[in-house]
């Protein structure tokens, strides 16, 4: 009861339809907590290398996090992992919502499947008991309608993961649903749940999480929640633009300060940053070719954050979450009650298609949630396939009748309702750019923008390299969440680490493209860092309020009792990280074949807006980075002596 | 420790039916049994016992409690930080977050939707952060706020 941990995993066979529950050892937490840790120490130890993604050797797991449940705020994300179809790599997706604590609640740290079931079934779990259903009345629904059965069966209080109708047609970039819109979209991993035939799992536990010290545990929530109720007086939400405006002119930026990102989430959730972003650059434009220039103020008004937060009925917490970045919103369309579109659904259904259409973007960012496809690679294959259209590769016998011209909204609309079904047009783009770029051919792979076979997200590496760096070289490979410089500032890991560099008050935007040890150490230190916090199930919005501000490693010495310094945890992040990085590894990767799209990495550098001129040269960035984690240096492979020294066998 | 059932017991079944963990189990008019590995120590069985037949987590023996003096959340909505925590932590699933923002906020607030169902744990209580919510006897006729 004392411990954060639930020690159990349940390992479902779905070709045999068996069931079997595991003790896991105390030293495997203390190597790797759970969450997407544990979740990479059971896929590398237990999937074959050749495993094909789609087939039944791969393992699906569902990871709650270390910390869920303990009493730690922002704590409640779970991590989806698998063998991911479409980038061939290491996958995880991770999600917030209610479904995390539900896992613990069952008696399991985690639930991984295995095998293929002959017809569709959900699991279900309760007081003890696991059983698989048959599936066949909900297949065919996407993934809100499938949760209302469910719940309607079940009782309410059931937390339900589900794919929609796109994980159902193993569309490579679907991901798992929950709580009527939440998704954990990357990887492609609905499409391996899919494959599989398990439509949903529903778990409805009651078991309570413990933690070694409650009593500290709320003292430093309290702490925390002090910050994320500090009042910083915010002006409505257009004055970003005019802010985005001045970070694209001026020459020399500061350190950013999380609190103020705190304060714009609190009020407008993460399409706070739409117009500021797409005027300071950080947002891809026009398919990864544009600029403001081709987004000027007067269409980027129109998904103003004020816009958005007007349809707002109520604010969205996750579960043990004091922010509330989320929001249940009313709007004209045909769902009347839906989940507020994310920044990235918003900027790569809109700007990245030169879309300027709100209430189009609410309606696709709906549709897409209910089929269970992943919005910013849906906005991507959208962009890729318009920009195909444009350059005369696709016509319209092609696209089915479709003019797909930038900003044409209605062809737009069509063209993803094609991709969910997988109609024409649509069963071409539905697995994303790069199997899209291979079936077209005629050069369009140099429109494909992507890493690794992932659509990266709205976050332009030549605006921030850190972004390229982490698209580039992480273990999986076109995910934004795990670093950059502008997370580094956020993250104030140097107050709690001293050897990490503290950034200077005061720098060029130049000094962000020198290539030196020290932008190596700053993305290995974020790698680690997000590596931990995934295993921890942290949600990286609370990480950014500063290491001093949200006590994650102090978090995790009271809920376990083990006194680690923060060192000692960043050596588990490390571990998680590298582990990944072997799993790549064993599976056939070539660290060097996922790095970014020449585009993205501005190998022709942009001739006006924001990012003009830039280029960041990824083979001179990877050895310095993979040099901090003991991988060798040409390769990128982990070296046999790092994987003694973390005791990865 | 979980709860156990002494040689008291008659059999009624009352602590099988209110069990949110499905740990009591028995045959009618026969001593029950409590399945140690599900049991929560949530307490609800030795409040309807009839026969004070349940020891608690900590051997104590339980007394049974008339169901309306039973303790219920009540929130002090200034605390509040809509994490949902408790709402997460009742077995019984009788708390929800508000479909409607509190007064002269843009957050949710956890209520008690299904008062019947409220087995007086105080889960919810114990686990909120912010200690937001109280356990108290409630007036008959107060708002389910």
């Amino acid at each position: 009861m004392n411990k954060p941990y639930m020690g159990k995993i349940l390992m479902v066979d779905l070709s045999n339809q068996t069931m079997t529950e595991e003790a896991i050892p105390d030293s495997v937490y203390k190597q790797y907590l759970s969450g997407m840790g544990l979740g990479a120490y059971v896929l590398y130890n237990r999937m074959p290398a050749d495993a094909d993604p789609l087939g039944p050797e791969n393992i699906l797991g569902f990871c709650s996090g270390f910390l869920t449940g303990t009493g730690s705020l922002f704590s409640g994300r779970w991590t989806l992992v698998g063998k991911s179809p479409l980038t061939g790599c290491w996958g995880d997706a991770n999600c917030g919502g209610t479904f995390s604590p539900a896992i613990k609640h069952c008696g399991f740290d985690a639930i991984f499947f295995k095998g293929i079931s002959s017809s569709p079934v959900y699991l279900h779990v309760k007081n003890g008991k696991t059983t698989l259903h048959d599936a066949a009345h909900l297949w065919g629904h996407d993934a809100i309608e499938t949760e209302e059965i469910l719940k309607k069966q079940h009782g309410p209080k059931a937390a339900v993961a589900v794919i929609g109708t796109s994980g159902e047609k193993v569309s490579l970039i679907s991901g798992v649903c929950s709580d009527k819109g939440r998704i954990a979209a990357r990887s492609g991993l609905g499409a391996v749940m899919g494959i599989k035939k398990l439509k949903a799992v529903v778990l409805e536990g009651v078991k309570r999480i413990g933690a070694h010290d409650p009593a500290a545990m709320k003292r430093l929530s309290r702490h925390c929640n002090k910050w994320v109720n500090f009042p910083l007086p915010l002006t409505p939400g257009g004055i970003f633009a005019r802010v985005g405006t001045f970070m694209r002119v001026t020459p020399v930026v500061f350190p950013q300060d999380g609190l103020l990102y705190k304060s714009i989430l609190r009020k407008w959730g993460t399409g706070g940053m739409n117009q500021l972003s797409i005027e300071m650059g950080d947002s891809p434009l026009k398919n990864w070719n544009g600029s403001n220039r081709d987004f000027p103020l007067e269409k980027s008004k129109k998904i103003n954050p004020d816009l958005i937060k007007d349809t707002e009925i109520v604010k969205y917490h996750c579960y043990s979450c004091p922010l509330g970045c989320g929001g249940i919103c009313a709007t004209k369309g045909k769902y009347s009650h839906t989940h507020k579109p994310e920044y990235e659904s918003i900027l790569a259904l809109g700007g990245l298609c030169m879309n300027e259409d709100l209430d189009s973007i609410f309606y696709l960012n709906d549709l897409l949630n209910r089929a269970g496809m992943d919005t910013i690679s849906a906005g991507a294959t959208a962009a890729f396939a318009i920009e195909c259209y444009e350059k005369g590769i696709l016509t319209q016998k092609d696209t089915d009748g479709l003019e797909l011209k930038w900003g044409n909204t209605e062809a737009m609309v069509a063209l993803i309702k094609k991709m969910i079904s997988r109609e024409g047009i649509g069963d071409l783009l539905a697995d994303g750019v790069k199997v899209a770029a291979g079936k077209i051919g005629k050069g369009s792979i140099e429109f494909a923008i992507q890493a690794g076979g992932q659509e990266p997200a709205m976050h332009d590496g030549r605006n921030d390299p850190g972004f390229n760096v982490h698209y580039s070289l992480e273990p999986s490979p076109g995910r934004h969440t795990l670093g950059a410089h502008l997370y580094y500032e956020m993250f104030q890991l140097w107050k709690r680490l001293k050897d990490l560099p503290k950034p200077s008050l005061l720098f060029t935007k130049d000094s962000k493209y020198k290539i030196d040890e020290e932008k190596a150490r700053v993305a290995a230190a974020c790698s680690k860092f997000m590596s931990l916090s995934n295993g921890a199930g942290m949600c990286m919005f609370g990480l950014f309020l500063g290491a001093k501000r949200i006590p994650t490693f102090d978090w995790l010495n009271a809920a376990t009792g083990w006194k680690l310094q923060p060192e000692d945890y960043m050596l588990i992040g490390e571990r998680i990280q590298t582990l990944k990085q072997a799993f790549n590894v064993k599976h056939g990767i070539e660290p060097k074949d996922n790095f970014m799209s020449s585009r993205a990495l501005g190998k022709i550098p942009q001739k006006e807006g924001a990012n003009k001129g830039r280029s960041v040269d990824i083979e001179k960035l990877a050895p310095g980075y993979w040099d901090q984690f003991g991988w060798d240096k040409n390769t990128g492979k982990p070296k046999e002596e790092t994987l003694h020294k973390l005791d990865i066998k | 420790m979980p709860y156990a059932i002494t040689e008291k017991c008659n059999g009624c079944g009352a602590c099988a039916r209110i069990c949110p963990s499905g740990a009591i189990s028995g045959e009618k008019k026969k001593r029950h049994a409590i399945n140690g590995s599900l049991c929560i120590e949530c307490g609800a069985c030795g409040r309807v016992c009839p026969q004070s037949a349940l020891l608690d987590a900590g051997g104590s023996g339980c007394l049974m409690i008339k169901r309306s003096e039973w303790l219920k959340p009540e929130l002090i909505m200034e605390a509040c930080m809509a994490c949902s925590i408790c709402v997460d932590a009742c077995p019984v699933g009788c708390l929800a977050m508000s479909e409607l923002p509190r007064n002269n906020g843009v957050d949710a607030f956890p209520y008690l939707k299904d008062t019947r169902a409220c087995i007086g744990c105080g889960f919810c209580s114990r686990e909120c952060p912010a200690d937001a919510l109280t356990m108290k006897k409630r007036d008959k006729d107060k708002g389910s706020r």
